[in-house]
């Protein structure tokens, strides 16, 4: 019964906390643009909109077009239950449970480009195209950075996996982890999050037929998205595990906040890159997670 | 049991060849024969115990010497399935009332095929495992040629058939070699022979052909692509993992060389990549598929190589995971390359191409093979709750308990990486092949008059569906079928079995697949009680959108190919737009087979040219030739003579 309990807190807090981080985002940047800004709580007022909507659906599209943001959303939510939160753990692990976390996130992919191609819309096939191909060199950081973790710890489960890192090593995957959130989260300088019409973006056009309930599901899941990210840099850059419970909880809470921050300041102060450059920032990206990896075999052999 | 199934298989199995003429006939006889096959594989797999038989009658001067373990029960299981449900299939796609003079050559040759390769698995003598080898290649030669009027079957054939013989050459020179060294044809356990261990690079030689492993991939996607879809399932889900079959049963039987884990494991990362990446970059549905399963083999070597590595430096904790992983990747991939074989052929037969570049939107026409095609795609992706998931995810356990535990491997920290990025890769590939195929809207005329294809085309594409499902939901139950697979490998690993969490990755599934389906429900409701209002798609507003601005294939794939330039080498032909009045603008690109083109036959027209040169020394002349005699002489006389002193 208490695992139960616990569960429906942790799926709670997931649904919940999570579309608050994006009204962060937008508040930081008006706050550097000297802005007034939307609310805090603007997404959660436009998912309660969009949910009450009815929709739009292009003829070609097949019942898929609405299936594929539901089971885009399960993954999601589903990879974000997995992930344990510092002091707390994990409501369910074992050996290799971090693979499963990886390929959920691959399936919500899945769902997400064949919803784009269900339109037969040359905007949204480009969307698909870039999604999948610049997520390959987005998974092959996350690996790394998870062999990082498992050369560190000795172990392959998550909730045993985050075990301090050194210094150097913790910095470096910092940064590695923190590119792919923002190429894995559509952020500038990857992706602009403010524009719907320009022809370098990725996520956004892959669901501009999307409306109504599917399109609330989309950007639900795509602030569990962040958060998870954001939760999954935190703990593996964090020596959490030697704190106690509440004191961790609290600092996971703090660097999430952080980590949100950052991203909007990244956001206000840089410009998005050339589109030919993404791979090379990507690339960049898995060797700050590559250069830990051998830091961290090298350690102590 | 066992004896009486097997014989029942057999039988049935000869009499089916005799009776292709007469299809119901056929499929009957066939179905029973597999279906015989599949319960005697069933229990040597569920009962554990072995089986053999060793008659009295000889043949080529050796007494018949069958043998069924846990291993080749395994294999079995494949054949007969694809076996039973591809002769199904082929039954409405390969009929007599469309292929007059073909389709009752195709039934007997396949009805021989599932025989052979059945033969090939329970053969225990060298000999008779070297002919059943070739009737087996000999039969699928026939059956990739059944549509002979083409001249690129014709030719596919011929690459095939030259590829296996070349093969088949190596496992002579193994077969004889190792005969010579036991001092019989018999096969069976030698693992304390250690002088027989560099026999491995000759095996690895010859079943890697089979296998379809890179570089020796190049007779793969041709003869996969050109071969009708039922045969295509059959070589890439069952006649390729003959070839696997070859390396597991000789490296468990015999001694391995140092080096062999490293090699395995270093094929299987290169063929795993480069399969994947010519697989993203074809424009051609089937040869897709085909260099697929280049990948899914080097996924499979990266679990045997780590397991090879495993049994070198005594670690079976990791070793057995892998192993593990592996052979179940062998059965699932059995099951959805079937089923993306038959989903592409039913395409293929209601559209008649199979150029993704003038299809669309099949979806309407062909709502079962699109559903079904889409289920193939995340499995073959190895998206949870599917099959694919599970087998991956032991071999990457494997991977890891081996990186986290350190010491000497240091080189599976590039195949983990390797094999992320194949995964990543594997998911555009297919992610591509079923929207290019199945959504938007039509991109030619072909795509308009589909329909979809009939039942027993659908029962023997359902069943894979429905088998992939079990093992993803189950795969508890699988992952012990393949234990006792592991133990006929090595009797050592038998006792120090590591937990695999199969309970805990099956449960995780049952409650995603459960997720799953409600929300799916639950969203459909939701927008029905909504209002559904149906429009042109928006585009951005844009006013006279057609079908051809929609991306193709070679436009989803463009960034990966753009990046694999180096290795793809396209061909590609660019008219750009000109002047003030532009009359046309044209961009044609395609990928030809690189390897063969460019590197296996520049070599074969050298080694040609050679022997053109040779030639010149047969001329018919009898004076020159008593001259070469004498020359000959003279130079083995001065040879002896200074040996002598």
């Amino acid at each position: 019964m208490s695992t139960m309990l616990d569960l429906s807190l942790r799926l709670l807090a997931w649904l919940v906390l999570a579309p608050l981080l994006p009204g962060v985002i937008n508040k930081v940047k008006a706050w550097v643009a000297g802005r007034q800004g939307p609310p805090v709580l603007q997404l959660y007022f436009d998912l309660a909109r969009l949910w009450r909507k009815g929709v739009v659906v292009s003829t070609l599209a097949s019942p898929g077009f609405v299936i594929a943001p539901a089971v885009a959303w399960v993954a999601v939510v589903g990879a974000a239950l997995l992930l344990p939160l510092a002091g707390a753990g994990a409501p369910a692990s074992f050996d290799g449970d971090v693979l499963l976390l990886v390929y959920l996130l691959a399936l919500a992919r899945f769902c997400t480009a064949w919803g784009a191609m269900e339109t037969g819309s040359a905007f949204e096939g480009m969307g698909a195209a870039r999604e999948v191909s610049y997520a390959v060199l987005a998974e092959v950081g996350i690996i790394t950075a998870v062999l990082t973790l498992v050369v560190q710890s000795g172990s392959i489960s998550l909730s045993s996996m985050f075990a301090p890192l050194p210094g150097p090593s913790a910095a470096l995957l910092a940064v590695g982890l923190f590119i792919i959130l923002l190429a894995e989260n559509c952020r500038v300088p990857f992706d602009d999050p403010n524009t719907h019409l320009e022809l370098t973006m990725i996520h956004e056009v892959m669901v501009l037929d999307h409306s109504g309930p599917p399109l609330a599901m989309i950007l639900h899941g795509a602030s569990v998205k962040l958060m998870l990210f954001a939760v999954l840099l935190a703990q593996a850059v964090l020596p959490l595990s030697e704190l106690a419970l509440p004191a961790s909880v609290g600092v996971l809470a703090l660097a999430v906040l952080l980590t949100t921050v950052t991203v909007g300041l990244v956001e206000s102060l840089t410009a998005r890159l050339a589109f030919r450059r993404v791979p090379l920032l990507l690339t960049i990206g898995f060797l700050f997670c590559l250069f830990p990896l051998l830091l961290t075999w090298m350690g102590d052999i | 049991m066992t004896s009486a199934l097997l014989g029942t298989a057999a039988l049935t199995l000869v009499l089916a060849c005799a009776v292709g003429s007469r299809p119901r006939l056929w499929l009957a006889l066939n179905s029973l024969g597999t279906l015989a096959g599949l319960g005697a594989a069933a229990t040597v797999l569920t009962g554990g115990r072995g089986w053999a038989l060793r008659s009295a009658l000889t043949l080529g001067g050796e007494n018949v010497f069958l043998a069924l373990d846990a291993l080749s029960a395994l294999f079995l299981t494949l054949v007969c399935l694809t076996g039973g449900l591809g002769a199904l299939y082929s039954s409405e796609y390969w009929s007599d009332e469309h292929f007059p003079r073909s389709a009752p050559r195709g039934r007997s040759w396949w009805s021989a095929l599932v025989l052979f390769m059945g033969l090939v698995l329970t053969c225990a003598n060298g000999l008779h495992f070297l002919f059943a080898w070739e009737a087996f290649a000999l039969s699928a030669y026939f059956l990739i040629t059944l549509d002979r009027e083409r001249s690129e079957v014709r030719r596919a054939g011929w690459l095939y058939l030259a590829a296996s013989h070349a093969g088949t050459m190596a496992l002579f020179a193994f077969f004889s070699a190792l005969a010579a060294g036991v001092g019989t044809w018999d096969l069976g356990p030698l693992r304390d022979r250690p002088d027989l261990a560099p026999l491995f690079w000759l095996a690895l030689m010859g079943f890697g052909v089979k296998a379809g492993m890179f570089p020796l991939h190049i007779w793969l996607p041709s003869a996969h692509a050109g071969a009708p879809s039922h045969v295509s399932a059959i070589m890439s889900g069952v006649a390729v993992k003959m070839g696997v079959y070859g390396i597991v049963r000789f490296s468990g039987w015999l001694p391995v060389p140092d080096g062999a884990g490293w090699t395995v494991l270093g094929i299987g990362c290169a063929s795993a990549l480069v399969g994947i990446v010519f697989a993203m970059a074809q424009n051609d549905i089937k040869r897709l598929l085909a260099y697929c399963t280049v990948e899914n083999v080097g996924i499979i070597l990266i679990g045997l190589g780590l397991a090879l590595l495993a049994a070198t430096h005594g670690h079976p904790v990791w070793g057995q995971v892998a192993l593990a992983g592996s052979l179940l990747h062998v059965f699932n991939h059995c099951l959805f390359k079937s089923l993306l074989f038959f989903g592409a052929g039913s395409v293929l037969h209601a559209t008649g191409t199979r150029d993704m570049s003038r299809l669309g939107g099949l979806w309407r026409a062909m709502p079962w093979t699109a559903a079904l095609f889409a289920i193939g795609a995340a499995a073959v992706s190895g998206l949870p709750p599917l099959n694919g998931f599970v087998s991956e995810w032991a071999i990457y356990q494997g991977l890891l308990k081996a990186v986290a535990q350190k010491g000497e491997t240091f080189g599976v920290l590039p195949a983990v990486i390797v094999l992320a990025g194949t995964g990543a890769l594997a998911l555009g590939a297919f992610a591509k092949a079923s929207a290019i195929v199945f959504l938007g809207a039509p991109r030619g005329k072909t795509s308009g008059h589909a329909a979809e294809c009939g039942l027993s085309m659908r029962a023997a594409m359902v069943v894979p569906a429905v088998l992939m499902l079990c093992v993803g939901l189950m795969p508890g139950y699988f992952l012990n079928m393949v234990q006792a697979c592991i133990a006929a490998w090595t009797p050592q690993w038998a006792a120090s079995a590591p937990p695999i969490p199969a309970r805990a990755i099956g449960g995780a599934h049952t409650a995603l697949a459960c997720a799953l389906v409600a929300a799916a429900v639950f969203a459909l409701r939701k927008v029905r009680a909504g209002g559904i209002r149906r429009g042109p798609t928006w585009d951005c507003g844009y006013a006279a959108p057609t079908a051809h601005m929609q991306y193709t294939g070679g436009s989803f794939a463009g960034i990966v190919t753009g990046w694999f330039r180096w290795l793809l080498r396209p061909d590609r032909r660019i008219r750009r737009v000109r002047g003030y009045f532009p009359e046309s603008a044209l961009a044609l690109e395609r990928v030809p087979e690189t390897v063969l083109e460019k590197g296996v036959g520049p070599a074969a027209r050298a080694v040609m040219l050679l022997a053109d040169a040779a030639r010149g020394l047969q001329h018919g002349r009898l004076h020159l030739y008593i001259l070469y005699v004498f020359l000959g002489v003279t130079a083995l006389g001065m040879l002896v003579f200074h040996g002598g002193m």
